[in-house]
């Protein structure tokens, strides 16, 4: 991408996207019998292409607003864990797809467990640690999640990168 | 599938093992505590309230005041959510507690009720 107005253009154009696909999730009825706060993670699609193949920084901005959007819709818990769990899962997809080289599908499920690591974190110190009980559900389904995301996103690049060498 | 990103290298092995590692030191931790199941019951990360389900013997409500406000239902041997002015009820939902382990927790309003397995120091049992 040549000139920076363009590239400014395209991140607001992924963080947009970001926005809406985490919006659409949350239409979804909660599946009974799951924890609070198990979620696709459809968004995480687009945050981790942005981390792989547009930087690192359009990325953060990408999870900046997302949080941004679930402080002014969910109310500041709901903002603060985003955010927390965003820019986290963000440096973890961003150090293991261009730093360590791992695979799609290894950097997205360590990207989902960064994501449930740090909204738990947050939870816990907003509460008690009686959220950590939710724990070992949340690495499960966060691994199925980012297997998901991570295959989702292997049958997006080619065509993806096709448009963004244009 | 992308030249730039292959979908799948051995070392994402790595992320899989540590995930399974995780969970099963978890689902571990979730083995029955022994002791009576005693309620705790915490608001903004203080303790409000510690008390030994099986040494209620009238139901109560506790209100809980705040910015959002809860109402908590002691009864003998369980202790429930049974009212948050929070928009999801995630924890209303989560019903009653009766074992050591479970908790149900408020996010919204930084309230958490979970269930502890206490040993009670009076004389409730010997060895042989």
């Amino acid at each position: 991408m040549k000139s920076s107005t363009k590239f400014v253009a395209f991140t607001g154009i992924l963080a947009a996207l970001a926005v809406v696909l985490s919006l659409l999730e949350n239409l979804l009825p909660p599946v009974p019998g799951m924890p609070p706060g198990a979620r696709l993670g459809l968004s995480n699609i687009v945050s981790m292409y942005t981390a792989g193949c547009v930087g690192f920084l359009p990325a953060m901005a990408v999870a900046l607003a997302k949080g941004l959007f679930a402080f002014l819709t969910r109310g500041i818990t709901a903002g603060l864990m985003s955010t927390a769990g965003g820019l986290f899962s963000t440096l973890i997809v961003w150090l293991l797809l261009r730093k360590l080289r791992f695979g799609l599908l290894g950097a997205s499920a360590a990207g989902a467990l960064a994501h449930n690591a740090a909204q738990l974190a947050v939870a816990c110190l907003l509460t008690s640690s009686a959220v950590l009980y939710y724990a070992p559900v949340l690495v499960l389904l966060g691994t199925a999640s980012g297997i998901l995301t991570g295959l989702a996103l292997g049958v997006l690049l080619p065509p993806l990168e096709k448009l963004q060498g244009r | 599938m992308s030249s730039r990103f292959p979908l799948f290298r051995k070392r994402d092995l790595l992320v899989f093992v540590l995930a399974a590692v995780l969970a099963g030191a978890g689902f571990l931790s979730w083995m029955p505590q022994n002791g009576a199941p005693t309620a705790v019951i915490e608001q903004n990360g203080e303790e409000v309230r510690r008390i030994t389900l099986s040494s209620i013997t009238q139901p109560e409500t506790l209100v809980l005041e705040g910015e959002i406000s809860v109402t908590i239902l002691l009864e003998p041997g369980q202790v429930s959510i049974l009212h948050s002015d929070c928009p999801d009820q995630i924890c209303v939902h989560t019903g009653a507690l009766t074992r050591p382990g479970q908790s149900a927790v408020c996010l919204p309003a930084r309230v958490a009720v979970r269930i502890v397995g206490e040993i009670s120091s009076g004389i409730d049992g010997m060895t042989g």
